[in-house]
């Protein structure tokens, strides 16, 4: 087993029981839906790594046979997180400008109480 | 007996035209705490619910949507002793006459009040009908409970809803998201039928949903789920 194979196989074993003790927990930002995502990604990205043959010929078989396209796709892969996180991060950001805007505007109800 | 204290929360973004009149129905269907909350509008809107008399006019600084309008007007009316909170929308597409079946419901124990325009769809646009399908159905998939018109505005919470409901969303994903809470904390919900105005006002403004709309509340909705 090569050291990037133990690499990926632990990132994706640590996400993969991340996500789930998050469900178990029913923590409130982890519903079905993320787990099912988490579980589709991260579980490939480990039974990938700890079988690399059967990427091979999986990727032989709908035509992803050479090393560049498996690298242009693992490419795709990181700007497809990375901008998931990136939304998150905005749509969070907007949550609190929200809260400062709403606090603001029920500061006339708080005065008169 | 203690008379429930109702208040109305209608979020309002560029009405200046119509805010008043509004208002007036309500008022004349015999509900008297109004709670209008202006989403950083340029038309003088917060300006004209003012100059009603008793009217509770909050104006959120800069534009946040109609999800963030009706928390902020939803935790006014809170603050202010509400035991019934009703949301409706500002541009007068919804029939006051419509919230005493609402508040009827939540009296008879039911924590929300969902008015669904799709128990009886007469006049509603094609397009909207399938919109709203749609919509119900990503609702179903993503938070696991069926209703018949997840978009709709026009609803009625009892205290025991506004102190449970925590929504984070701003903007027309609110409503959805509302859906998601009613299954969380296992609140007590009914669909009533509502009567919906499409006006010339209400069909021309360009806030309105459309498939760009539509696509980034799915991704909200994701992001939130």
């Amino acid at each position: 087993m090569s050291i990037y194979q133990i690499i990926l196989a632990t990132v994706a074993f640590l996400f993969l029981s991340n996500g789930i003790l998050k469900f178990i927990k029913r923590e409130r930002s982890q519903t079905f839906f993320k787990l099912f995502l988490t579980l589709t990604i991260w579980g490939s990205i480990l039974f990938f790594s700890l079988f690399p043959k059967t990427a091979q010929e999986f990727s032989s078989a709908i035509g992803l046979g050479e090393n560049l396209n498996t690298l242009i796709f693992i490419g795709f892969v990181i700007i497809f997180i990375i901008v998931f996180k990136l939304l998150n991060i905005i749509e969070k950001l907007e949550q609190n400008i929200s809260e400062i805007v709403r606090k603001e505007a029920l500061e006339k109800i708080d005065k008169k109480l | 007996m203690h008379t429930p204290s109702i208040f109305i929360v209608i979020p309002a973004y560029n009405e200046g035209t119509i805010i008043q009149s509004v208002i007036a129905e309500i008022r004349s269907a015999g509900y008297t705490n109004i709670v209008i909350v202006d989403d950083g509008s340029t038309d003088g809107t917060y300006e004209k619910a003012k100059e009603i008399p008793g009217i509770v006019a909050l104006r959120h600084l800069i534009n946040r949507g109609k999800g963030a309008s009706v928390k902020t007007g939803i935790e006014g009316a809170r603050k202010l002793g509400a035991d019934i909170v009703v949301t409706m929308d500002g541009d007068g597409q919804h029939n006051p006459s419509d919230i005493a079946p609402m508040i009827t419901s939540i009296d008879q124990g039911y924590d929300v009040v969902l008015g669904s325009r799709l128990k009886d769809c007469t006049g509603m646009p094609k397009y909207k009908i399938i919109h709203n399908h749609i919509g119900n159905i990503l609702v179903w998939m993503l938070y696991g409970l069926w209703v018949t018109d997840s978009q709709s505005g026009f609803r009625a919470y009892s205290k025991n809803a506004i102190t449970k409901i925590d929504t984070k969303t701003d903007r027309y994903e609110y409503d959805s998201e509302v859906i998601r809470e009613i299954h969380r904390h296992q609140l007590k919900f009914i669909e009533i039928p509502i009567e919906v105005r499409y006006t010339e006002y209400s069909m021309g403004k360009v806030q309105k949903m459309n498939l760009t709309n539509g696509i980034k509340t799915l991704i909200k909705m994701i992001l939130s789920s």
